[in-house]
């Protein structure tokens, strides 16, 4: 056996830096391709356009909204994740899914300098939940997959459901 | 501490886990690493604690005292590297292990009927013995609780 000292991890394969999304979920770090988000807006700038949904097979979805005559789905990234929840401010509006995740907050815009496969030791719904991990600054972050906020089984359980009611309707509703 | 390179065929590392001694075959040791960050990020994998990174390296650590006793081992310990196997492939991983560990020859018997399943022979040290620990047995058993062996129980 032999005791060496500290180091970073060694990239596999070289390849250009991809620029990456950092973002905090209930203190955690995550990233996400830059080119995986279309928008990221504040949580007060969608909330007149959002409607309340409930899927209970899918409770962290809780809210939809239509855009360009498309239906999001609202994923609360606390729950995705089984974090401590936390008051979202931001929502970043995913490329080519019909998803948008609510976050605490944007850390900033950086470069992955390379993206390391997932230890296959886990074997959890994190394999799905993240392409891999990367290394910034001393930090261990991982590196969401977008296509892991809801799977096709959860937009076939999501979908099943009746459309959802406005908040408008809601409140009609409840007030006969 | 003897370089793993001198290891012969029944040598094994000794750790300690929750105030236990087990035996890892030396082959499957790489080193002690000494008590660098964990990193950690939401998962569900149970028994892993988080990762640290080692010889340019990413290696999930293993709490496996805290699957024994309940107990976590994370704070001021040694990592020991252990290698994995996955089907075909294979990875370095970590287990946080109290102070430090030894490296002993010793001839391997089978395991006690008692014993975990997870414990795959047993050596004889002085008047003690020791279970040879099978990393993939005891992550097995831990990971997932329905096939827990009922001896873990009396251990």
């Amino acid at each position: 056996m032999k005791i060496a000292a500290q180091d970073a991890p060694r990239p596999r394969h070289f390849r250009a830096a991809e620029p990456a999304i950092l973002f905090t979920v209930s203190r955690q770090f995550f990233a996400i391709a830059a080119h995986a988000v279309q928008e990221i807006r504040s949580t007060d700038s969608i909330a007149g356009a959002a409607s309340e949904f409930g899927c209970p097979e899918v409770p962290k979805v809780r809210h939809t909204f239509e855009r360009a005559r498309r239906q999001y789905y609202v994923v609360n990234a606390c729950a995705h994740f089984g974090l401590r929840a936390t008051r979202p401010t931001l929502v970043l509006i995913l490329r080519q899914l019909r998803v948008a995740v609510l976050v605490d907050r944007i850390e900033r815009m950086t470069e992955l300098p390379s993206v390391y496969d997932l230890p296959l030791g886990f074997s959890g719904e994190e394999r799905r939940w993240y392409r891999g991990l990367t290394y910034i600054e001393d930090h261990v972050i991982p590196v969401v997959d977008p296509r892991g906020f809801l799977t096709p089984e959860e937009f076939r359980q999501i979908e099943g459901v009746p459309a959802p009611l406005s908040s408008s309707q809601e409140l009609e509703g409840a007030s006969k | 501490m003897m370089a793993l390179e001198n290891a012969q065929r029944d040598s094994f590392v000794l750790l300690q886990l929750a105030e236990r001694r087990f035996a890892l075959p030396a082959e499957a040791v790489a080193e002690l690493a000494p008590p660098v960050r964990l990193h950690t990020f939401p998962h569900t994998s149970s028994l892993i604690a988080g990762v640290i990174v080692r010889r340019g390296r990413i290696l999930p650590v293993y709490d496996a005292a805290r699957a024994l006793s309940g107990k976590s081992s994370l704070a001021h310990r040694f990592y020991l590297v252990a290698r994995r196997q996955f089907g075909e492939a294979s990875e370095m991983s970590a287990i946080p292990v109290d102070g430090e560990c030894e490296l002993v020859t010793s001839e391997a018997r089978p395991r006690s009927e008692s014993a975990p399943t997870y414990i795959c022979s047993e050596i004889s040290l002085g008047d003690e013995s020791v279970g040879v620990l099978d990393i993939e047995a005891f992550v097995r058993a831990h990971e997932n609780p329905a096939t827990n062996d009922p001896a873990e129980a009396r251990t």
